[in-house]
């Protein structure tokens, strides 16, 4: 499904469309139930997304996401209470969207797991609770597997986000090509850590450093399909 | 001799604006650039200076704000595309420096700081509070700095020397190197690269090193109290001290040191760990020995 209105829809749903645009895409829509099913997806994402207040702002979902699926967001700073109430505007374009709908539906299996079952890494006084003898080697087992297909999804979405950007020239040749380069490497170290995963499926470490590494490769295609369109 | 003529017409297409606008305590500074070099310079005057070297059919906008002073480059033909900004701002202003083709270095800043460029590298001595760096093609070298920090870079390393606060470090492609930290919880980890620390362990604090491709470096303080916490797939790990390991289960074992009430997290998939004590991080003696 890839019609005239479908990268309106984040408009629509953000209520800046001017009247006659937001009146003819609710003439498509009536016809089209394709864009309705998107748009109720993409309804839901948003209301997932504000559902989660103490977040930095949803310009930005992966803070939230990494948070939710108990891994570190690494790159982002802590933001202020009043900062994080903020009222967020959600202007994603589908794409983006739909890649942070599979990243969400992957919140409702692997996720979850990981969350519930991974002790919080950071924050002295969790240390403190956990004490010394805490366990530092608990962690899920599996989940990355189960979750791999919504995974891929989310990277191929972001994926296509990228190639957008290289085949509108927002991104150069130079940067596009340092970009895949370093995909590259974290698709090799993919590969090594599921080699290794395979061979022995119990190891607490290969499942966590898996999930880090695919992080880091969701991470890396999220900050480049965000690249700022350079000149304006 | 063809160069030496470019070299002349373009030297005879550059101009220098050269203006000063006063500024107030609070105030940020935004520069948006896209190729060239933003140097920032702290001094003590209540104004910002700008000098910036950039063609002659582009024009250097300087606008003054309630609470920001804004500079960007405008063209009367087309998009300005180089502009190297020299800048003397208040040591106590925020910055907002943004590039993308464009080497961003500050020196002397004691506010926040932010310094984004696509492809350049960034350097910030200084900064309080805030203070993120990120290059996607270009190292990223913060020194005496304080606060909550964030470098990230895609395909270079990150360097921090002198640095206190939460700090996160990560690339993709790139050693990353922390000297003289006084921290409670560091972050760091990249996925081709050497990691070395040398820095405070602090009681109820956290720390963690990852690699996947290479080694991870840490000195222990002589009296830290810290859990450790060591994974490695292939390779291995070497003390320049005994320990004692008290749990160990496929390809990661845990032992205390002291009290343990730190936690310390190393972790290499393919790479050694080493553990050293402080002033050893460079010392080739226990390398060798390792071999």
């Amino acid at each position: 499904m890839n019609d005239t209105w479908t990268e309106r829809l984040s408009e629509y749903i953000d209520g800046t469309l001017a009247e006659a645009e937001r009146g003819a895409l609710e003439a498509h829509l009536a016809g089209c139930a394709a864009c309705r099913t998107t748009l109720d997806e993409l309804r839901r994402v948003v209301a997932r997304a504000r559902a989660l207040d103490d977040r930095p702002p949803a310009a930005d979902l992966w803070p939230a996401i990494a948070e939710q699926i108990g891994v570190s967001s690494g790159a982002h700073h802590v933001v202020s209470l009043a900062e994080r109430r903020t009222r967020r505007r959600v202007a994603f374009t589908v794409p983006q969207l739909a890649a942070a709908a599979a990243l969400l539906l992957l919140l409702g299996s692997g996720g979850a797991y990981l969350a519930l079952h991974r002790p919080p890494l950071t924050g002295a006084g969790a240390i403190a609770q956990r004490g010394p003898a805490a366990d530092l080697t608990t962690s899920p087992v599996g989940w990355v597997q189960k979750t791999s297909s919504r995974y891929d999804a989310a990277v191929a979405e972001l994926e296509g986000a990228l190639e957008q950007g290289r085949a509108s020239g927002r991104l150069d040749s130079a940067t596009v090509r340092v970009l895949t380069q370093s995909l590259v490497t974290i698709d090799s170290a993919i590969v090594q850590a599921r080699r290794a995963l395979a061979a022995d499926p119990g190891s607490a470490y290969l499942n966590q450093h898996l999930a880090d590494t695919m992080r880091r490769k969701l991470e890396l295609l999220r900050r480049a399909s965000a690249l700022a369109p350079a000149r304006t | 001799m063809l160069l030496n003529i470019a070299a002349v017409i373009t030297l005879a297409v550059t101009q220098q604006t050269d203006t000063t606008v006063p500024v107030r305590p609070g105030m940020r500074l935004d520069v948006d650039n896209f190729g060239g070099e933003i140097v920032v310079k702290a001094w003590n005057q209540n104004s910002v200076r700008v000098q910036a070297t950039h063609s002659s059919r582009d024009r250097i906008d300087v606008q003054v704000g309630a609470s920001t002073v804004s500079l960007k480059a405008e063209s009367r033909r087309g998009l300005a595309q180089m502009v190297e900004y020299q800048i003397s701002a208040p040591a106590w202003m925020n910055l907002n420096l943004h590039g993308v083709s464009t080497d961003i270095e500050v020196d002397g800043a004691q506010g926040a700081v932010t310094a984004e460029t696509v492809n350049g590298e960034v350097k910030c001595r200084g900064g309080s509070g805030q203070v993120s760096l990120k290059s996607v093609q270009g190292a990223v070298k913060l020194q005496n700095a304080k606060g909550h920090i964030d470098v990230y870079s895609v395909s270079d390393g990150l360097t921090l020397e002198n640095v206190s606060g939460d700090i996160s470090a990560e690339t993709v492609s790139g050693d990353i190197s922390l000297e003289g930290i006084e921290s409670a919880s560091v972050e760091v980890s990249t996925v081709s690269g050497d990691v070395t620390y040398e820095g405070s362990i602090k009681d109820g604090s956290h720390y963690r090193f990852a690699t996947h491709n290479g080694d991870v470096t840490v000195a222990i303080p002589d009296k830290a109290n810290v859990t450790v916490s060591v994974a490695t797939f292939n390779g291995d790990f070497d003390s320049s001290f005994p320990v004692s390991v008290t749990n160990t289960t496929k390809h990661r074992f845990t032992f205390t040191i002291g009290s343990g009430n730190a936690r310390l997290e190393l972790e290499t998939f393919n790479g050694d760990i080493r553990l050293r004590r402080p002033g050893q991080l460079h010392d080739k003696h226990h390398d060798q020995e390792d071999n």
